[in-house]
């Protein structure tokens, strides 16, 4: 629904500002998709005649125009005292009254000056709607009636500024689908006086006679209602232009008077309405008296629409006919023939309430939605027919001269019931939570039209017989009380007449959910709920940290948070090291439990030993768990995950021989755990834990920090926890993750996606010779550094020592993944890397390629 | 001619039914209709024919083509059918031979234990908080409303450290910095290590692992206490188990109870895990006591609020049947991997 500001106004004193409006709008339930601010114009803007156009020689639509601006203040008018202007729209012609800018007029978007068009010099521009900016219509210029003054400003022409405001309407809410509808609630909200149109009509507006008319309502359950009124004299032709430019902002287009009152008072009241040529109804078979019969379409019958096409129509759709033929498609749209015409003079005005569904089915089989089938397939009460008619009818003798026949024919054989709703206070309370009195709520409730019947004793569901409402609460009203003692078996409740426009309250909650809208969903008192204190980043970390660990095959321990420095020195750590600086205990239960741990790792020893003693021979056990430090305060807990192994990478099977574990599981462990957790970015060096064989540990480090570690542990420390790896033919592995660092380093990782490459890649292999200094990781970040955008992944598949390899080298064999993001590889460009490649590690290590 | 197509379709079908790999197929298609094939021969030699002759002997070349293709095609098919056959019957596997696993590991069952509670709590709307190990006299005793000569104190109780420190002795010290750092409503639990200066034995552990919940907020009552308790021991134990507590003293909770749950052995009837009660003993609970929020700036007008404890090692060993609480700290595989599957 689009509305003027200015229009709107005409129901309800506002003052607020647009952004207020847009609030309070918002507020009370009716979203506002967009505002257009239209602004005042220049005085500069004004009407004008067109005095005379001739086309300018050897173009095809330009007119070169004389213009009278009458006792506008122009200095380059000619010696006739007009002003000359170029225009290029098909519809200017001499005599017309339009509307000019003239220079120096600033318009929307855009200053008008004085220009030469094919040497023919233009004082200014004659403009259209879309120039003004008061609609997108750039058919034409604006015509304006033939009656208008001379330099009437455009602002007065037009009610500008102006603001329009395009509104979101629920399809629960098709009273707000006219313009009273809209002011209604505002004025409830804002508890503000409604002011209805007028719709008196003088005396000497009334015909003196009645035209005959046969209203026949076939099918009363698709059309429980339909009021005609007649009009004789009726003198069709242009609206007035309040009532044009009304329309056009509101995005219809003015036809003739009769029409646009028609659709006029759709907007104002939101209930479509038809008028029909009377001269033009047919009687029906045997009679004379022109007839309209509302009935079911034959199936296949035919009918053109006001749009020049032809629908086929079935026994559901529902038709306005006269005696023959169909002269409406009820609800939806009219025909040409029974429509009004220039030579129309008596009319009939047809009011009417459809079947929602029955509209609907029509208006969705035939594809054919207008703003009629809209409103009523939104459900429209029967009782909403005559206020409109009437308010037509008021517009058609002030408008169109017509003379209103005394006899409204008005053929409503079962009005439907008015509902009757109940609505706790306390109830309001339970639901919002907070309290609105009794007062309140009926102010509010009256502002939209509800009829207060009674107080009365909450009675839940139907209310069938009002006269049962009755009870104590009613006498104390009359008494003139505005306490009301609470009875135990009666909940104080207020009843009310629901007014029939308002389809969608059925319901007490529905009544609460308005009342809480108008008073304001901003006074609801918050009601806090639990705070949030978990760390669900650290939460989640742990868990997946320790999942992946188990589906590796490790099993958790758990150890006493005890330890001792002594466990510490076995480990090989030095006296002055932090790791023996450890939080001391007063009242320890024994020496080797006196201070609290700062590794995981003795004890996952002791563990392993313990268990290697116990005849298992493939261990791998690891335990998440917090270490102890001196701190400010008393102490930093950070959480460890550490894991010590031997033995074979897999449990034994039949088929297949597993391995022992050697260097490349636990880093491929650690590494793969690390990259589970988001982990890639970091720097990889050979471990510094006293207790691991150099050459084969590495630790991983992220901005400086070790983050994880693994490594061999060394025979000799072995031996200090009891364990010989000579006589036991295999080595212990440790491993450990520094959790506590690595919630911190993922705490705000933020994972992207690569766009995917569309071309095929390319896997090309190359073995070669190099020696055992240069390791891997220079190998990779070599190859990778020659081209980064085309090879996109880089793996070694084989590594050979022995026969045919001479000491101190090994063959190494990758796969070579090429890819280009953009086009489709050539062999030639495939062909190019991979020599450069070649020669980049021929120069630069003298490989020999294999 | 005519006769020669005719034998050369009756030689095709002899050949094509003798093909029995996809390769023997593959050269009989290329022996009939190839390059090089008769068929194609006989194309060549159309020209020795009348123009008239030729479109009727065109038109049978190409049947005899048609035909040989069809034969083909029949036949690959059922060679494909065969070998997919031969396939499924080759397998002489002993199926009763172990499959290939993944030789997963397992997790502690404490942490079993824990992780499961948890989640009970976390569905039930509760938040997870943690705590130092380490902390200090305020937090584990003074802001739980402890006398200061209350004998929990004592150093034959309470590991101390050197450096002023306690070893907490329960979680209710994360209890205590949460509500010092959130305002109500509050609904946590607080898993994590207690210590308590106990020789190990069956039932006792120096390091020991408890679950708290702390639930503050307008209208807490015992009410809310008694169903949580309830909820948590049929999701923990079964639907079967009840629940009740009865009166008992702690200085943070007023009123305090001990809760039970209906023995999960014997249903209730008494048997030797309940010593013939009916009921176990989960852990103690109540009414944060007024003093406690005065303590901590919170309005013990406005708010009440309950909270309970849980020995993790306890519902270990009654879920388990584990008789002996060393035995948890032992990490024997032998243990450990009986609870292999036991996470799900």
């Amino acid at each position: 629904m689009i509305i003027s500001l200015n229009w709107l106004k005409k129901y309800i004193e506002l003052g607020e500002s647009t952004a207020e409006l847009e609030k309070l709008l918002t507020f009370a339930g009716i979203e506002v998709e967009a505002v257009k601010e239209l602004p005042a114009l220049p005085k500069s803007v004004i009407s004008a005649k067109v005095v005379s156009a001739v086309a300018v020689p050897k173009t095809d639509h330009l007119q070169q125009c004389l213009v009278d601006i009458g006792e506008y203040d122009y200095p380059e008018k000619n010696e006739a005292g007009y002003v000359q202007v170029i225009c290029g729209a098909p519809n200017c012609h001499a005599g017309m009254m339009a509307i000019i800018a003239l220079p120096g007029s600033e318009l929307p978007g855009y200053t008008i000056g004085k220009a030469k068009i094919r040497g023919v010099e233009s004082h200014g521009m004659l403009c259209s709607e879309k120039e003004l900016g008061i609609s997108d219509n750039h058919a034409g210029i604006i015509e304006l009636p033939y009656e208008t003054a001379i330099g009437i400003s455009v602002n007065d022409l037009y009610d500008l500024p102006d603001t329009i405001f395009e509104l979101e309407i629920t399809p629960n809410r098709p009273d707000l689908l006219g313009y009273l509808g809209i002011a209604r609630d505002l004025s409830a909200k804002l508890s503000r006086p409604l002011i209805m149109p007028d719709t008196k009509i003088e005396d000497e507006y009334f015909a003196k006679q009645d035209l005959a008319l046969k209203l026949v309502i076939n099918d009363t359950e698709k059309c429980p209602r339909y009021t005609a009124r007649l009009f004789v004299d009726v003198q069709t032709g242009q609206s007035p232009l309040w009532m044009k430019t009304a329309l056009i902002k509101s995005g219809l287009r003015p036809i003739s008077n009769l029409v646009d009152i028609t659709n006029f008072v759709m907007l104002e009241y939101g209930h479509p309405l038809h008028a029909f040529d009377y001269a033009r109804l047919r009687s029906l078979p045997g009679d004379t008296v022109p007839a309209i019969v509302v009935r079911r379409a034959e199936d296949n019958e035919t009918f053109t629409a006001l749009d020049g096409k032809t629908y086929t129509l079935d026994s559901e759709d529902l038709v306005i006919g006269d005696g023959e033929s169909p002269s409406a498609l009820a609800g939806v749209m009219g025909s040409e023939q029974s429509g009004i015409n220039p030579e129309t003079c008596m009319v009939v005005l047809e009011s009417a309430a459809f079947h929602p569904g029955s509209i609907r089915r029509t208006s969705y089989k035939l594809k054919l939605s207008t703003d009629s089938s809209y409103r009523f397939e939104r459900h429209l009460s029967d009782h909403a027919t005559d206020a409109a008619s009437l308010r037509a009818a008021k517009l058609i003798s002030e408008l169109a001269n017509g003379k209103l026949c005394p006899k409204v024919h008005d053929n409503w054989p079962n009005p439907s019931q008015p509902q009757v709703l109940g609505i706790r206070p306390s109830r309001y309370k339970q639901v919002i939570g907070y309290e609105l009195n009794d007062n309140a709520i009926m102010d509010y409730l009256k502002k939209l039209g509800l009829k207060f019947i009674q107080y009365g004793c909450w009675i839940p569901g139907k209310i069938t017989d009002v006269a049962k409402l009755y009870c104590h609460h009613a006498e104390e009203m009359k008494q003139g009380k505005t306490e009301f003692t609470e009875l135990p078996d009666c909940v104080h409740t207020q009843y009310y007449e629901i007014p029939p426009y308002r389809i969608d309250l059925e319901r007490e909650i529905d009544l609460i959910e308005e009342l809480a809208r108008l008073d304001g969903y901003d006074k609801v008192p918050v009601k806090t709920i639990p705070r949030q204190v978990m760390d669900r980043h650290a939460y989640r970390i742990k868990k997946v940290a320790a999942e992946y660990i188990v589906s590796r095959g490790f099993f958790e321990t758990l150890n006493y948070s005890f330890s001792d420095s002594a466990l510490m020195l076995k480990l090989g750590y030095a006296e002055k090291d932090p790791k023996l600086d450890m939080l001391r205990l007063k009242n320890p239960q024994s020496s080797n439990q006196s201070a609290m741990r700062t590794s995981l790792v003795p004890q996952l020893l002791q563990n392993l030993v313990y268990n290697l003693n116990h005849g298992e021979k493939n261990i791998k056990l690891f335990e998440l768990g917090k270490t102890y430090h001196k701190a400010e305060g008393l102490s930093y807990e950070p959480y460890h995950l550490a894991a010590a192994l031997c033995g074979r990478i897999q449990n034994e099977h039949w088929q297949h021989k597993a391995a022992m574990i050697n260097a490349s599981y636990p880093k491929g462990v650690v590494e793969e755990l690390l990259d589970l957790l988001g982990l890639r970015e970091y720097t990889c060096q050979p471990a510094s834990e006293p207790f691991l064989q150099t050459a084969e540990s590495s630790q991983y480090l992220f901005q400086g920090k070790q983050l994880a570690y693994y490594g061999k542990l060394r025979a000799d420390i072995a031996q200090t926890f009891g364990i010989d790896t000579l006589e036991l033919k295999q080595d212990i592995w440790i491993l450990e993750m520094h959790l506590e660092d690595i919630i911190e380093a993922t705490r705000h990782l933020q994972r992207v996606f690569n766009e995917l490459s569309r071309f095929p890649s390319v896997v090309r292999d190359i073995s070669f010779l190099i020696a055992d200094s240069i390791g891997w990781q220079d190998i990779h970040q070599e190859i990778l550094s020659l081209n980064p955008d085309l090879i996109c992944e880089l793996s070694p598949f084989d590594e050979y020592r022995g026969k045919q390899v001479p000491s101190g080298y090994r063959s190494l064999s990758l796969h070579l993944k090429i890819q280009d993001k953009e086009k489709t590889l050539t062999d030639e460009r495939v062909d190019q890397l991979v020599e450069l490649v070649i020669k980049t590690l021929q120069d630069k290590w003298q490989i020999t390629m294999r | 001619m005519q006769e020669q197509l005719k034998e050369l379709v009756k030689q095709a079908e002899t050949d094509i039914q003798a093909c029995v790999t996809a390769n023997d197929l593959m050269n009989a298609k290329a022996q009939y209709l190839g390059k090089k094939s008769v068929l194609n021969g006989l194309f060549a030699r159309m020209k020795e024919l009348s123009p008239e002759e030729r479109p009727a002997f065109g038109n049978m070349i190409n049947q005899s083509r048609t035909q040989i293709e069809a034969l083909l095609e029949i036949r690959s098919k059922q060679v494909k059918e065969q070998a997919w056959m031969n396939n499924s019957n080759a397998s002489s596997y002993d199926l009763s031979m172990p499959g290939i696993e993944s030789s997963r590991g397992g997790f502690h069952p404490l942490t079993i234990v824990r992780r499961e509670i948890d989640e009970v709590f976390l569905s039930m709307g509760f938040e997870i908080a943690e705590g130092p190990d380490i902390d200090d006299d305020f937090h584990n005793f003074d802001a739980l409303n402890t006398p200061a000569d209350h004998p929990s104190r004592n150093l034959a109780d309470t590991f101390y450290l050197e450096n002023g420190g306690l070893l907490r002795t329960q979680t209710s010290t994360v209890q205590i910095r949460t509500m010092e750092r959130y305002a109500p409503p509050i609904r946590i639990i607080s898993p994590g290590r207690c210590y308590r200066n106990d020789k190990p034995d069956p039932s006792h552990s120096p390091v020991f692992h408890q679950v708290e919940a702390l639930v503050v907020d307008k209208g807490i009552s015992l009410g809310d206490l008694t169903d949580t308790l309830q909820q948590f021991a049929s999701i923990m134990f079964g639907k079967k188990v009840g629940s009740r507590i009865r009166p008992h003293f702690f200085p943070f909770t007023e009123p305090s109870a001990e809760m039970d749950i209906s023995c999960v052995v014997c249903g209730g009837s008494g048997c030797r895990v309940c010593k013939n009660s009916g009921w176990l003993e989960m852990g103690g609970a109540g009414m944060v006591d007024p003093n406690v929020f005065d303590i901590l700036g919170i309005d013990s007008e406005l708010y009440t609020g309950f909270a309970f404890g849980l020995g993790i090692e306890r519902i270990a060993m009654l879920k388990y049947n584990i008789p002996d609480m060393r035995i948890l700290f032992e990490n024997d595989l032998k243990m450990l991997r009986q609870f292999k599957g036991e996470l799900r």
